[in-house]
């Protein structure tokens, strides 16, 4: 697998589990797929829970000023954010 | 001054005297909800195997009178303690994540941990819960400013109203040596248990199996250890 197409198994796993979305629903998932404020379960605990999750699962540090509003409204801009850690 | 009323325990036993009993430490604050459905689940599934199981309430938590921010992680080390000291013959501590922070003052025939977590990573979930309400609010918090802030005078996090001993606490817990301990993360393989990571879901759940699984494989850990 590419390190790309880990990063999006990783992330759609990590949704599933703090979402609790379920395989086919995390499966699902677009880059036009709303996240914060279009999924009802994606409170301010997910986005901290998520965050935290990405942190452990990834293997990368998020710092406090890198996150904006925007990273989580869609799937594909978590993705890209997610991508551009890992490669730093 | 009146003694503190008693903490509630919820307590689930064979019908036969138990061989032992396991003294489950439930995750800290909002992961404690998310699991005790299915840790209760395990406490039932554990009396299959001939064994009693207490879930009780940590000063703060719960049902508890005690106001949450007079409370701390020494508190909480210390109320197990007492809990574990009232058992009746042998005592397994059965500590899931930010529980197995506070596991090591009671005294135990064994220890149990799953999915074991460190405070300071708990610590950060909740001040970015923080600072992502108050982002949403229209306020503008950061994870410093939040530290500073709890330097003096007791911090909401995520409904949490935390003490500075408790931020102080929490920011540096890490798991404590114990023995005998047996580690258990969630996967596959020898040392794992199969199941959800329940303790991150957004919304309430359990699982039926992972409960199960729960249940047998500390009852096996109890049998290694010469419990019976």
């Amino acid at each position: 697998m590419t390190q790309a197409a880990t990063v999006d198994t990783t992330l759609r796993a990590l949704l599933a589990d703090v979402l609790g979305l379920g395989e086919a629903r995390a499966a699902a998932l677009t880059d036009d797929s709303g996240l914060f404020g279009a999924l009802p379960e994606f409170d301010s605990m997910a986005v901290a829970t998520v965050l935290t999750e990405m942190e452990d699962r990834l293997g990368i540090l998020i710092d406090d000023d890198e996150i904006d509003g925007e990273i989580f409204e869609t799937y594909g801009n978590l993705l890209a954010f997610s991508l551009r850690k890992v490669t730093d | 001054m009146p003694l503190p009323t008693p903490e509630h325990i919820l307590r689930i036993a064979p019908d036969d005297a138990p061989r032992a009993t396991v003294l489950f430490v439930p995750p800290l604050f909002e992961e404690a909800n998310r699991t005790r459905r299915t840790l209760v689940l395990a406490m039932r599934a554990l009396a299959r195997h001939g064994l009693a199981a207490v879930l009780p309430d940590l000063p703060g938590q719960n049902e508890s009178l005690v106001p949450l921010d007079q409370t701390d992680l020494h508190r909480w080390q210390e109320a197990l303690a007492e809990v574990s000291a009232t058992l009746d013959g042998p005592v397994i501590i059965a500590s899931l994540r930010g529980g197995a922070l506070i596991d090591h003052l009671a005294s135990a025939a064994a220890w149990w941990r799953l999915a074991p977590i460190g405070g300071a990573s708990l610590l950060r979930t909740l001040m970015r819960a923080r600072v992502a309400a108050d982002r949403e609010a229209g306020l503008t918090s950061s994870l410093d400013s939040l530290q500073a802030e709890a330097a003096t005078a007791p911090l909401l996090l995520a409904g949490n109203l935390l003490s500075p001993a408790m931020m102080g606490q929490l920011g540096s817990a890490a798991v404590e040596p114990v023995a005998p301990l047996r580690t258990v993360t969630l996967g596959s393989g020898a040392n794992a248990i199969a199941g959800t990571p329940l303790w991150l879901r957004a919304e309430p759940g359990e699982d039926g199996a992972m409960a199960e699984a729960i249940a047998a494989d500390i009852a096996a850990w109890s049998q290694t250890c010469g419990i019976s």
